[in-house]
């Protein structure tokens, strides 16, 4: 009996040893604790990385699967993220600036994948030329979004108030092209694939684009940046699985800069724009490389002051109470 | 007695409701439960004071009273003559039924397409939804309202030789409507829960619009303020109602 009970506390003891080893070689050789990442996404833009390296095999070569969630807007998607249901995501700096006013803790910022200024901006009708123009017009725009923040700001610049001058209806971009069609709006705010879509119809024109917003003339930042966000518990638990992610998202972004025929060949998929378009789109970003990263997020951090500077303006606007402090929400350990 | 056993519930209701919101404001101080997944209701009296004192609570509360109403309104002008129609003619019933049955499932959120598609993104796009959320509900409620009337007392007025029209004066409508009014009470509630669906689109104001704006900046003590709203003014329309509803129905005391 004595011997069995021996036998039993020797054998625990040795699996106990043997996990508490393996954990740490894991660690030590830099495996992902964890195989699968949930990543929440949409077609825009910000996105076409995580899709083309999933497609491309790229997170694979890394030892990981990731699972592509799709949702509508950032908000949802930050929802989800700080609620557990997400691991990392990419969105609209706006929500993130939102969630940080809201003085929630639960994420991270570690990246910034692109710069964009012509694939969003403001589509009118024909008759209307300028800004000024918009004056007791009806101009559509998905409110807490950039397309918003870029109509008050060009509206701010026109010394046009959107209380007063003209009617700012909340419309989400898949609804634009009908109420452009009808008439029942005569400008709306938006981004690709819509914006594209917009454009190509009859009887509209651009207006103005995110190099129109003052940020963009000051800091070449759009009125809502793409940020690569990661829920804190998920990068403090499994770091080597978030830099395996990291490794093979910038991958992906190279294969975007290097080969975006290839790549464009996989986007549509997500996008449902023709191949034409595709291209279009992947020629007007500029891909901001890993090696980059560092500059822009921590030292010398152009990339956070510019946030900061933006959620200044949303706090301006009476988006938001108060401006968080950006710099506190940046995972300096897993930006590359 | 009776007042006596009135101030006894208020009191316990008051008291009650007091236990609540200091048991809720204690877990949200403490730190229990992060403020984004619900704020301390403190910070949502701070929200009210903060959009009463520039006027947006409001200008939202009214613009979602004027479209629920507008819907409502709308809704039970057509419901109640033809809930009574439909209620006292076997054969109309029978027409009609499957038509009603493929309505009343479906949820005012499932108009939005087609609303949009046939009124565009106007005000009476915002009222149809609520007209269509509360429609074949209060329909249903009339037709067994009407239902509900003994078959005796319609068999006994017509034998004295009441005519249709007195039959339906006379014994249908006053047999009927205590219970039509208690109907159209409860549908007044599932109109306002429309109200979100009817101001997800093209909205600028509204309770509605203002839950969906405050989720979008992660705002909760907005979204739980405009619930709040919600839920108040539904009471208040009631309160209205109850007295519009002795009025009207004198008998009924």
């Amino acid at each position: 009996m004595k011997k069995t009970g021996m036998l039993k506390k020797s054998l625990t003891l040795a699996a106990a040893l043997i996990l508490v080893f393996s954990v740490c070689s894991v660690h030590a050789d830099g495996k992902p604790e964890k195989v699968t990442v949930i990543y929440g996404g949409s077609s825009w833009l910000g996105h076409y990385p995580a899709w083309v390296g999933i497609e491309k095999g790229l997170f694979k070569k890394h030892g990981l699967g990731v699972l592509f969630q799709n949702f509508y807007a950032s908000s949802g998607r930050m929802g989800s993220l700080v609620a557990g249901d997400l691991d990392v995501a990419a969105t609209g700096s706006i929500s993130a600036i939102a969630l940080m006013a809201s003085g929630s803790k639960a994420f991270q910022a570690f990246g910034t994948p692109d710069s964009y200024a012509t694939v969003e901006g403001i589509i009118a009708k024909e008759n209307i030329k300028s800004i000024k123009d918009l004056k007791g017009k009806r101009i559509a725009a998905p409110f807490a979004s950039s397309a918003h923040v870029l109509v008050l700001d060009v509206l701010e610049q026109n010394g046009l108030d959107p209380e007063k001058d003209l009617t700012l209806l909340n419309l989400k971009v898949n609804e634009m092209p009908a109420a452009m069609g009808s008439g029942e709006i005569d400008a709306c705010a938006a981004w690709t694939p819509h914006f594209n879509k917009l454009l190509n119809m009859p009887g509209n024109h651009l207006l103005v684009n995110d190099t129109e917003f003052s940020l963009f003339k000051k800091y070449k930042l759009g009125p809502g940046p793409d940020l690569l966000v990661v829920r804190k518990e998920f990068a403090e638990k499994y770091p080597n699985t978030c830099q395996a992610f990291v490794k093979g998202y910038f991958e992906a972004v190279d294969m975007l800069i290097d080969e975006p025929e290839e790549c464009a060949k996989v986007l549509v998929k997500l996008t449902s724009l023709d191949m034409e378009d595709q291209m279009a789109v992947l020629k007007d970003i500029t891909w901001i490389k890993g090696d980059e990263q560092k500059a822009l997020m921590v030292q010398p951090g152009d990339f956070v002051t510019g946030m900061q500077q933006l959620a200044d303006f949303l706090v301006k606007h009476q988006q938001i109470d108060e401006a968080p402090k950006v710099k506190a929400w940046i995972a300096e350990k897993m930006v590359p | 007695m009776k007042i006596d056993s009135t101030a006894k519930s208020l009191t316990i209701s008051i008291v009650s409701l007091l236990i609540f919101v200091t048991a809720w404001e204690l877990v949200c101080r403490l730190g229990f439960i992060e403020p984004l997944f619900m704020p301390a209701p403190s910070k949502i009296l701070f929200r009210a004071i903060k959009m009463i004192d520039n006027g947006q609570l409001i200008a939202h509360t009214l613009a979602s009273t004027r479209r629920v109403m507008v819907g409502f309104m709308i809704s039970s002008l057509v419901a109640i003559p033809f809930g009574i129609f439909l209620g006292s003619s076997r054969f109309f019933m029978a027409v009609f039924d499957p038509l009603i049955s493929l309505l009343r499932p479906l949820p005012s959120m499932s108009w939005i397409p087609l609303s949009l598609l046939w009124l565009g993104i106007t005000e009476t796009q915002k009222y149809s939804i609520v007209f269509m959320g509360s429609f074949a509900p209060s329909l249903l409620y009339i037709i067994e309202a009407t239902k509900s009337i003994d078959p005796l007392l319609i068999r006994a007025a017509k034998n004295l030789g009441a005519s249709k029209l007195d039959v339906m004066r006379e014994v249908i409508l006053p047999g009927s409507l205590p219970q039509i009014i208690a109907g159209l009470k409860v549908m007044l509630g599932i109109a306002w829960t429309c109200i979100i669906s009817a101001e997800l689109v093209a909205a600028r104001e509204g309770l509605g619009f203002m839950i969906m704006n405050g989720k979008e900046y992660f705002q909760t003590d907005t979204v739980l303020l405009g619930m709040v709203m919600i839920s108040i003014t539904v009471m208040i329309i009631d309160v209205v109602f109850r007295k519009f509803e002795r009025r009207l129905l004198p008998w009924t005391r």
